[in-house]
């Protein structure tokens, strides 16, 4: 976590800058999926397992990344990638053991994704204690449910990376959980209490979040927050979707929209890239937690 | 480590455009061999449809019908259900009970994949082609459909019908068509 700095035009920057990227990696990332299947959908498989190698070669190689940007930045990109793997490698168990689509249209891959729930609860009740997580919602966690024995956790982390991409694939998981969990009509169904409140909730949570994220000014922390509170506002548009008010344009190939994603995404890459590159002795960040923030 | 560095990213490049490039190419012409697939398939199914040789007919959930939890027979051609009855049977069709097709005339059709595939999936798990309008089009509807949502509405299917078994006919379908929205009150 880095530390909190005033709201100034530079921090509005970085900020944006961040979500337009990371919204835009999440809307390629579905758009790629979407021209597999209607192109070729053949090489899927191939593709998903060289997604796996690509995003675990990236991971490996924020070793010797020295700038926390860089590794958060490589972070994500190997968190998506792997991500890709898992997409995929559910889709090939929804196809092998021939589970159907849903009535009211839920894919079979993500009819499985549903049911991996209480492996989350498991690896989140692992961070949950796990002494050196820094995650601002863990900690919120921790405070209020007088978990901890001792301190919280404090020091210097070496490596962004594997922590960027882990949270990709935390954050991206969990919300796809409690989508899933709400479009099952057993369960709730996509016009119920449920999908209201967390539509609701998410609205508001993505606002909250993007105020939270002005206050750093740094591509490391600014990527790194802007994940979830990305993910955060995909639930919306997943459930506009799922109500037919919104029209994906990267699920429909409505390429105007899409080439206007796809040019923001190019843009904020570059500034990212030109960012990162001028800060090159770029620091880790030493003093991550700092009890006046809590 | 400055080097091994640089050699990572290279190798990392390399993957990443080996893989790439022949993938564009590919897409392009796959893409444009898709579109031609499904004009000549528009085609075809206008034509078969002109011909009266498509089939009309209306998703029906297997298990209650052959364990005649719901007789169709009492109620009216298109409306096999009754909506606690559709609840039912689109809740079993989406947990993998068979889905058939019934006809006017009360021809029953067990869809199945192409004569000769004996490695075969669940047919709840197809995406079949769906036969849009230009006007669906342009509102970006999708252009495939599953069984499972439609279990209850008349469809018209293009395909290859086999003679099945006892009374119960195989039916492989290559495209589909009807009225309204795929998924209700979705738009799609």
């Amino acid at each position: 976590m880095a530390t909190k700095k005033i709201i100034s035009m530079k921090s509005i920057f970085y900020t944006v800058v961040s979500l337009v990227w990371i919204f835009g990696l999440s809307a390629i990332g579905h758009i790629t999926m979407v021209l597999i299947e209607k192109n070729n959908p053949a090489i899927k498989y191939d593709f998903a397992w060289w997604c796996a190698i690509v995003g675990i070669l990236a991971l490996y190689s924020t070793r010797w990344m020295k700038s926390d940007g860089w590794q958060s930045f490589t972070g994500c990109l190997a968190g998506l990638s792997v991500w890709f793997a898992m997409e995929y490698s559910l889709m090939y168990g929804g196809h092998d053991m021939g589970v159907t689509y849903t009535w009211n249209g839920s894919y079979p891959e993500y009819r499985l994704m549903k049911w991996t729930y209480m492996l989350f609860i498991i690896v989140f009740l692992y961070l949950l204690y796990q002494e050196s997580v820094r995650c601002n919602l863990i900690f919120y966690l921790r405070r209020k449910l007088r978990l901890m024995r001792g301190a919280i956790a404090t020091g210097k982390i070496d490596n962004y990376g594997p922590r960027t991409f882990f949270e990709y694939v935390m954050v991206t998981w969990a919300f796809y959980v409690l989508l899933m969990i709400g479009y099952d009509e057993n369960l709730f169904g996509m016009y119920s209490w449920y999908i209201y409140t967390l539509f609701f909730v998410s609205f508001s949570l993505f606002f909250y979040l993007t105020y939270k994220l002005l206050g750093y000014d740094r591509f490391g922390a600014n990527l790194r927050y802007a994940i979830p509170t990305v993910t955060i506002l995909w639930n919306d548009v997943e459930v506009l979707s799922k109500w037919g008010m919104l029209k994906e344009p990267w699920v429909h190939i409505n390429w105007p929209i899409m080439s206007v994603i796809i040019g923001g995404f190019v843009i904020s890459t570059y500034l990212i890239v030109k960012d990162l590159r001028t800060k090159k002795q770029g620091m880790i960040e030493v003093k991550d937690i700092t009890m006046k923030d809590n | 480590m400055k080097y091994v560095k640089i050699a990572l990213y290279c190798l990392l490049a390399v993957f990443i455009m080996a893989r790439a490039c022949p993938a564009q190419e590919q897409e392009k012409s796959n893409s444009q061999k898709r579109a031609e697939r499904i004009m000549a398939l528009e085609e075809r199914f206008a034509a078969a449809s002109q011909e009266g040789k498509t089939i009309k007919g209306v998703l029906i959930e297997g298990n209650s019908l052959f364990n005649g939890t719901v007789d169709i027979r009492t109620k009216p051609y298109g409306k096999p259900y009754t909506e606690a009855e559709l609840k039912n049977a689109l809740r079993s069709a989406e947990r993998n009970s068979k889905v058939f097709l019934i006809t006017k005339d009360g021809t029953l059709y067990y869809p199945t994949v192409k004569q000769g595939e004996a490695d075969s999936e669940s047919m709840g798990g197809y995406r079949f082609e769906r036969m849009i309008s230009y006007d669906q089009k342009d509102r970006k509807v999708l252009p495939w459909a599953t069984l499972t949502p439609l279990v209850g509405r008349e469809i018209e299917v293009l395909g290859i019908v086999y003679p099945g078994y006892g009374c119960v006919k195989g039916l492989y379908i290559e495209a589909v068509k009807f009225e309204g929205e795929y998924i209700r009150g979705q738009g799609k």
